[in-house]
């Protein structure tokens, strides 16, 4: 699949609205891991095992909402523009040329007289153009 | 004393939460997941209505350019949009091969038919690309009905496992449906695609020399290498056509009635994750794709007079396949001429006939 292939899966937060409430949900976790260890240093075991259950889930809540399936991105999907090539070739004196694709080429062509003799120019490729990789 | 109340009070709190949060997640948990899912297949149905919109507005422009019709072709292209083929029964499959036959070349008359319609002022080639531009904007209104069926179908009963049907497969439907996304701009422009190598190969092999119509858009030359007479078949270019390359071999070896000693069929094949795009590989078998009475047709003749099938497969993704042709592939074109021509050399001898069939649309591709 392609790089700009919308992904399913594989997502963080999503939205403010999403970031504020693992916030919020971070925080009361935090809250109730403290008072956990402070019931244990207490004696109170039964509280501090609640406390630190209920803190654990939050970071697990946490956790699964920056490693769910993400949902698509509500940017329409867009036909992807391609930069196509011609390449034309002269059998008689081997000029090469390459120019933008125009409607109408096909590979094997007897396209436009060759400028440097008197031979015709030949298609002999059509194919996008190499993607440059991103320094 | 106070730090010890206000603690007891926030412990409260969060455990009248935390019970909350789990009776609600006790009785709601498939529904919350089904409203998850059901937002996810409704943002990408937009998307999909959306390119849906693009390949329609994309047919009916091309048509209005190149086809020059006198009457506005919207409504023509919208009752196309909607065509539908029924295959036939297989309770008794006894010729159902030919059953399908007939059905696709009804389905294939009545297209030809509608673009000629459409289209008045179109040359064959581009009344053949118009037809393919038309097939992919079918297909994209297709994947958008069925995806809405199902979506509707699941928001109406809330029932998780119709939801989850659709949503387990969306990825693969958003590939497929970005192939034919890409597919609307190569046949718009009459360029060749990632499934135009197989003829591209051909056309290689063949090398300007003559050609001759051998079956329903297929042309057939000859070339001699290495002592071996080797013709060559590939759908009549440069418009986008895939032909009958069954019937055409079928002619070939009918017309060469026992002089064939080896059939090579050269394709597009779908790669795995991880392999290379342009990977060529070599097997024996009819390397053809489609609904398979083609493919049919050409193991039918072979095993009848006794030839060996050979294939060639040059790798590509789901992406490729009708999307513009990529560098890769057009060098892996030449990779596979050199692996025909091995093939040949390695599985026939001198004074031997070989067939070589380049399968695939043959859209901006000539002979």
């Amino acid at each position: 699949m392609s790089g700009d292939t919308t992904p399913i899966a594989g997502g963080a937060a999503q939205n403010w609205v999403t970031l504020a409430a693992m916030i919020i949900v971070g925080a009361l976790a935090l809250v109730s891991l403290y008072m956990g260890f402070q019931a244990y240093g207490n004696g109170e075991i039964e509280i501090a095992f609640m406390y630190m259950i209920i803190g654990t889930s939050g970071f697990i809540a946490i956790g699964y909402a920056f490693f769910r399936p993400k949902p698509p991105s509500k940017d329409p999907l867009k036909p992807k523009k391609f930069d196509v090539i011609t390449t034309l070739e002269c059998p008689q004196c081997n000029l090469k040329r390459v120019r933008a694709f125009q409607r109408g080429d096909y590979i094997f062509k007897n396209d436009e007289p060759c400028t440097r003799c008197e031979g015709n120019m030949v298609i002999t490729s059509i194919h996008t153009r190499k993607e440059e990789k991103k320094k | 004393m106070s730090l010890l109340q206000s603690d007891s009070e926030i412990g409260m709190i969060l455990q009248t939460l935390f019970s909350f949060a789990f009776i609600v997640y006790l009785f709601y948990a498939q529904r919350i997941q089904a409203m998850t899912m059901l937002r996810q297949i409704e943002t990408t149905l937009r998307k999909i209505k959306g390119l849906r919109d693009e390949g329609k507005t994309t047919s009916i422009e091309t048509i209005k350019e190149i086809g020059k019709p006198e009457r506005d072709p919207t409504p023509m292209v919208e009752r196309f949009m909607e065509h539908f083929m029924i295959e036939p029964v297989s309770m008794d499959p006894a010729g159902i091969v030919g059953k399908l036959g007939s059905i696709l070349n009804v389905r294939e008359f009545t297209f030809e038919k509608e673009v000629e319609v459409m289209a008045p002022n179109a040359g064959p080639s581009e009344r053949n690309n118009i037809e393919n531009l038309l097939e992919a904007s079918l297909a994209l209104n297709i994947f958008y009905k069925v995806i809405r069926h199902y979506y509707l179908l699941g928001k109406k009963t809330m029932n998780i496992y119709i939801i989850m049907q659709i949503h387990m497969i969306l990825p693969m439907i958003l590939q497929q449906i970005e192939a034919y996304s890409s597919a609307l701009t190569a046949f718009r422009d009459g360029m060749p695609i990632g499934d135009s190598v197989g003829p591209l190969v051909a056309a290689k092999l063949l090398n300007g020399a003559e050609t001759r119509e051998v079956a329903k858009e297929m042309v057939a030359g000859e070339i001699t290498y290495e002592g071996r007479r080797v013709i060559v078949t590939k759908a009549k270019g440069p418009g986008g056509s895939v032909g009958k390359p069954g019937d055409a071999v079928t002619n070939i070896l009918n017309e060469n009635k026992g002089k064939v000693t080896m059939l090579i069929t050269v394709d597009a094949a779908g790669k795995l994750e991880g392999e290379e795009v342009g990977e060529i590989a070599e097997g024996v078998g009819a390397a053809i794709g489609g609904i398979g009475v083609e493919k049919y047709k050409m193991e039918q003749i072979a095993v009848e007079q006794g030839v060996p099938m050979h294939a060639v497969a040059i790798k590509q993704g789901i992406e490729h396949v009708v999307a513009p042709l990529v560098e890769p592939l057009f060098e892996a074109t030449d990779k596979a001429v050199s692996s025909v021509k091995g093939l040949i050399l390695d599985y026939s001898k001198e004074g031997d006939t070989i067939l070589v069939a380049g399968i695939g649309n043959t859209v901006g591709v000539a002979q």
